[in-house]
């Protein structure tokens, strides 16, 4: 299957998030020509970053269902891919507290949803062991879910991407599919700002603009209404008051599993997200009342949690299948359509997609393989190490990783002990993403309580010292999210 | 006319009161000491600013080395004294008191550096 | 594992001053441990004036009083190291350091910390809409243009009319940038009254008292925020809200003394001051560890600073004379109408200076220090302000007066 041009490819995945890159990875272990196109300047930056990081376990969805499939078997395949990736994962449980005797049943509900579907170690506990699991947290009853965890939703999508990379899947960043056209040959040709793509495959893993790709191609039926969560962040000395996933019972009519507490693995607690259905895709933005709800739903949740704890907001934007009024879920659509039988669509990967990303891969890959009959790759190598986080060490590799590497010993993020060292890596990186956020995410910097207000011009001055960076150059968030206007002055002695 | 000035001298920031008709000025409330009056007389007929900036260094520890002007000059001279900050460039080691621009706009009163730059 | 008598955390204002007094006192072995290039602190990129005007009767530039202290410190041969972070820091008075060098472990007899403050950050306010490029505190906006030579934006707003603010206001102006408007969320200016008139007056620059921003509009560049006026009771009026084209929110909404380090050695804080439970000559609850500087209380003058840092070097000379503390135990209450009150006990009866602010202006004030029934001291002022610390000295006599009730409070009256 392989070709000769160098933009003729066997596959090419439109959108880099978190099903992207991990079908882009699941694909590169066969002799297949692969590459993604992604209009962001970096992996992840739609709905794989924007959301809670949960690994859920699979109680929340329709038995029967696709969501309900690739959750369980996500959740309970994940500790092995992480290893493999080198990202960061802890199991902390998740409790869905009942508030009252009435919302018992909706726990009782769940619990036999997620038994259906395969769950383990479900349990409903009283009011005393959630308050031994849980002494901040008050409730009558709680389910107790043992096997949810937390990741990092951004390094892992990098992770997946790097490690794609590495075994020779091709990443164009800043590349925006703007037209699909099919040849009769079969192929397809995709126009982007810059390069004309052909490909064999496609898939369309475009999150919340999945169905405008769809349409492209002349697959007019699908349809996704874009609905807001945003979120709070918490200080980290908020993450010694809850150790598990703290949930409401969930309101179905609703269609989100309400505001709830999660830690993260960086020891931040999050505190979202909301449900509101928008009008724009990309309108990121928080707004006034939700920013006041969650701030309540905290006190509510945490009586006397200081306002000292609120450190930021963030928002993210689902792919949603049903409109506003109906509200709820649609099963995942993941299907070749009968007009377009070489173009894969994935619909709708809303909650729990973090989770289902890498059984939707495999099966993704199983569909292709199908029709083509791939051969292994075998340079594949699963293994992918992160950038090594200096604050985790001891002190005994501390004081080893300085004489070893002197850059080690300047700390640039005071807040979060990020060192000279992990940001050259996290500017390095092999994807080339160097936004700024690209670099706060990979290295941390930025993170913590000042939010950059030490850290950024060091790490801007870094920027200029090893790129030769201009004005110009420096970016927050992509192209033209300019950070700078000019220089000062250009040292240009008048006559 | 009646008007309260905010003395910039020092800390107190004295609220001096001044009753005035053009520049001819009747009554003065408020001042604590000298410099006080000084100012406010100033304030009316002419006021007067002292200029901080910077102008790029080659060469040093600081690519920009901050200066003042080492007197206070008319208040409307303050942009074009920063359009002239842009125009030139120094050469490292800078000690602080160095005259960057002698008499700078004529209003006898020095560019002087406030940064000591030491040579990279 | 390297010994010290006294080690100073931050090589800023403070930590230059406390270095200085020490030595001055005899002490030698002293150690400036300073995560930056450079000694100087935050005054580095304060190139404008006003700096000096109680220590030296003359305004001086940020950088040229950082240099004064500087100077001695080269002079007296004072140790200190550069591009160094303390990441670890115990009761028992252990620090471990880390730099280019290694990372290394210092047991110290006593420590002064001076770590200064942060910025409080947009998310901390949780300003609604979006985060695009051109949201900067005012300290980040001072250090690109004044160190790094950068102009951050063309049409500017700035939220918070405190003195960074103010000053970054004419500093935008001066280098060609349009500085729209400042808006200030209280009924009253947050910074010094002598910035009004020399920054925003001087240019013209409009102040929108009793308003706020509640939007920020732009995707990549900022390209809009909403202002909005608020209640007395800080409420937002909807109807007020009004959009305000530019590229650059620069905030100035308030500073937060660094005390992570202090925490971690397990020093008691106080949530008046943001900073650390003291005694009149700056030991915090850990014995042998002080405070000193914008790390104890938010300064808005230098020169107190200055001040601060040398007058607990007193502290750090008793301790090592290990004279017994007379441990007197009083406590100083801040009453109503006071944010807070330093130090919030005392020990001796030495001629101690308490600083204090209000929480709000007001004219016609008195300050008066009361033990039970006895008025210890009384003090009037034409105008009180937040903005502006009040420092105010009790005699050793004047003290030696509080007897029975270890208390003394501190109230404001009209």
């Amino acid at each position: 299957m392989s070709r000769n041009t160098d933009n003729h490819f066997d596959v090419i995945i439109i959108g880099a998030g978190v099903v992207g890159c991990s079908i882009a990875r699941e694909l590169s272990r066969f002799k297949v020509r692969v590459a993604v196109l992604e209009k962001e300047s970096d992996v992840g930056w739609g709905s794989s970053c924007r959301n809670s990081g949960v690994i859920h376990a699979g109680f929340n969805n329709q038995p029967g269902t696709l969501m309900a499939k690739y959750c369980v078997e996500g959740n309970q395949s994940f500790h092995s891919l992480v290893e493999e990736l080198d990202v960061p994962f802890q199991k902390t449980g998740k409790l869905v507290v009942a508030k009252n005797n009435r919302e018992i049943a909706g726990l009782k509900k769940l619990k036999k949803q997620g038994e259906c579907n395969g769950v383990k170690n479900l349990d409903i506990i009283d009011e005393q062991e959630i308050k031994k699991l849980e002494p901040n947290i008050k409730g009558v009853a709680a389910l107790l879910s043992p096997e949810t965890g937390i990741t990092s939703p951004y390094l892992y999508t990098i992770a997946l991407a790097e490690n794609a990379l590495k075994n020779g899947v091709q990443f164009y960043l800043d590349t925006e599919v703007e037209n699909i056209e099919k040849k009769s040959s079969g192929d397809f040709v995709l126009k982007t700002q810059n390069k004309q793509f052909i490909a064999d495959y496609l898939i369309n893993s475009a999150g919340v603009y999945c169905d405008e790709i769809a349409k492209m191609a002349d697959i007019d039926h699908y349809r996704i209404y874009p609905c807001r969560g945003e979120y709070y962040v918490l200080d980290k000395n908020a993450s010694s008051l809850i150790s598990h996933l703290i949930y409401p019972v969930p309101n179905i009519e609703e269609g989100g599993l309400g505001i709830h507490l999660t830690p993260t693995v960086d020891g931040n607690v999050l505190i979202g997200p909301s449900n509101e259905y928008l009008n724009k895709k990309n309108d990121y933005a928080v707004t006034t009342e939700i920013v006041q709800k969650l701030f309540q739903e905290a006190q509510e949740y945490l009586p006397g949690i200081s306002s000292k704890y609120f450190i930021r907001n963030y928002a993210g934007i689902r792919a949603k299948q049903t409109p506003p009024l109906q509200g709820g879920y649609r099963d995942y659509v993941i299907e070749k359509s009968e007009k377009v039988p070489n173009m894969i669509n994935l619909i709708g990967i809303e909650s729990p997609g973090l989770t289902a990303a890498y059984p939707i891969a495999k099966q993704v890959v199983t569909m292709i393989d199908k029709k083509e009959k791939l051969s292994p790759n075998p340079d594949f190598n699963p293994s992918r190490k992160s950038i090594l986080r200096f604050e985790e060490q001891d002190e005994k590799t501390k004081r080893k990783l300085v004489e070893q590497d002197s850059d080690y010993g300047e700390v640039i993020c005071r807040c979060e002990q990020v060192t000279k060292k992990e940001i050259l890596q996290a500017i390095d990186n092999p994807l080339g993403a160097r936004s700024l956020i690209s670099i706060k995410y990979r290295s941390r910097a930025m993170m913590g309580r000042c939010q950059g207000g030490y850290c950024q011009t060091r790490i801007m001055e870094l920027l200029k010292e090893k790129y030769n960076y201009r004005w110009n150059d420096f970016l927050l968030r992509g192209s033209e999210s300019y950070m700078l206007t000019g220089n000062r002055s250009n040292g240009e002695p008048a006559l | 006319m009646k008007k309260e000035f905010i003395c910039i001298v020092c800390p107190n920031s004295c609220r001096i009161i001044v009753e005035y008709n053009d520049k001819k000025i009747r009554h003065i409330e408020g001042d604590q000491c000298k410099k006080g009056k000084e100012f406010v007389k100033n304030e009316i007929k002419n006021p007067l600013r002292i200029f901080t900036g910077s102008v790029q260094c080659k060469n040093g520890d600081y690519q920009l080395v901050s200066v003042k002007t080492n007197k206070p000059i008319p208040k409307k001279y303050m942009k074009q004294v920063a359009q002239k900050t842009h125009e030139l460039v120094v050469e490292a080691p800078v000690e602080i008191g160095q005259v960057i621009i002698s008499d700078i706009l004529g209003q006898h009163a020095d560019l002087v550096a406030t940064r000591k730059v030491k040579k990279y | 594992m390297n010994n010290k008598d006294v080690v100073i955390i931050g090589g800023g204002a403070a930590g230059l001053a406390a270095a200085v007094a020490c030595r001055e006192r005899g002490i030698e072995d002293i150690l400036i441990i300073e995560r930056e290039s450079a000694l100087g602190g935050i005054l580095k990129q304060c190139i404008h004036d006003g700096f000096g005007l109680i220590k030296f009767q003359h305004s001086y530039t940020g950088p040229e009083y950082a240099q004064k202290y500087i100077d001695q410190v080269e002079e007296r041969n004072i140790e200190y190291l550069l591009d160094s972070m303390v990441i670890d820091i115990t009761s028992q008075k252990v620090l471990t350091v880390v730099n280019k060098s290694g990372l290394k472990k210092y047991k110290a007899k006593s420590i002064i910390l001076a770590m200064g403050c942060r910025e409080r950050t947009r998310g901390a306010i949780g300003i609604p809409g979006t985060r695009p490029a051109g949201i900067y505190t005012a300290g980040v906006a001072q250090n690109l243009i004044n160190i790094h030579n950068y102009m951050i934006g063309k049409e500017v707003v700035i939220l918070g009319s405190g003195d960074i603010g103010l000053i970054m206001a004419r500093r935008l102006m001066l280098e060609g940038a349009t500085v729209k408007m400042v808006l200030e969320l209280l009924p009253y200016g947050s910074g010094l009254p002598r910035n009004f008139n020399q920054c925003l007056s001087d240019y013209d620059i409009p102040l929108h008292l009793n308003h706020t921003v509640v939007d920020i509009k732009g995707n990549k560049r900022v390209e809009a925020i909403t202002m909005a006026k608020v209640d007395p009771h800080g409420k937002v009026t909807l109807s007020t809200c009004q959009e305000v084209p530019c590229d650059t929110l620069l905030l100035s909404v308030g500073l937060i003394p660094e005390n992570e380090l202090s925490k971690m050695a397990g020093i008691q804080m106080d949530p008046l001051t943001g900073g650390a439970l003291v005694d009149e000559y700056g030991q915090t609850t850990v014995k042998g560890i002080f405070a000193c500087g914008n790390v104890l209380q938010v300064h808005d003058i230098v020169d107190n600073v200055s001040l601060e840092a040398e007058h607990i070097v007193n502290g750090v000379e008793r301790y090592f004379s290990s004279l017994v503390i007379p441990e007197n135990n009083i406590k100083i209450e801040p009453g109503e109408g006071l944010r807070y009150v330093l130090p919030q006990h005392i020990q001796y009866l030495d001629d101690t200076v308490f600083s204090f602010r209000v929480k709000k202006p007001g004219n016609k004030k008195q300050i008066i220090f009361r033990n039970d029934h006895r008025i210890i001291k009384k003090k009037s002022f034409i105008r009180v302000n937040p903005a502006e610390m009040i420092r105010i000295k009790l005699t050793s006599s004047e003290l030696s007066d509080i007897s029975d009730s270890k208390l003394l409070k501190v109230e404001l009256n009209e």
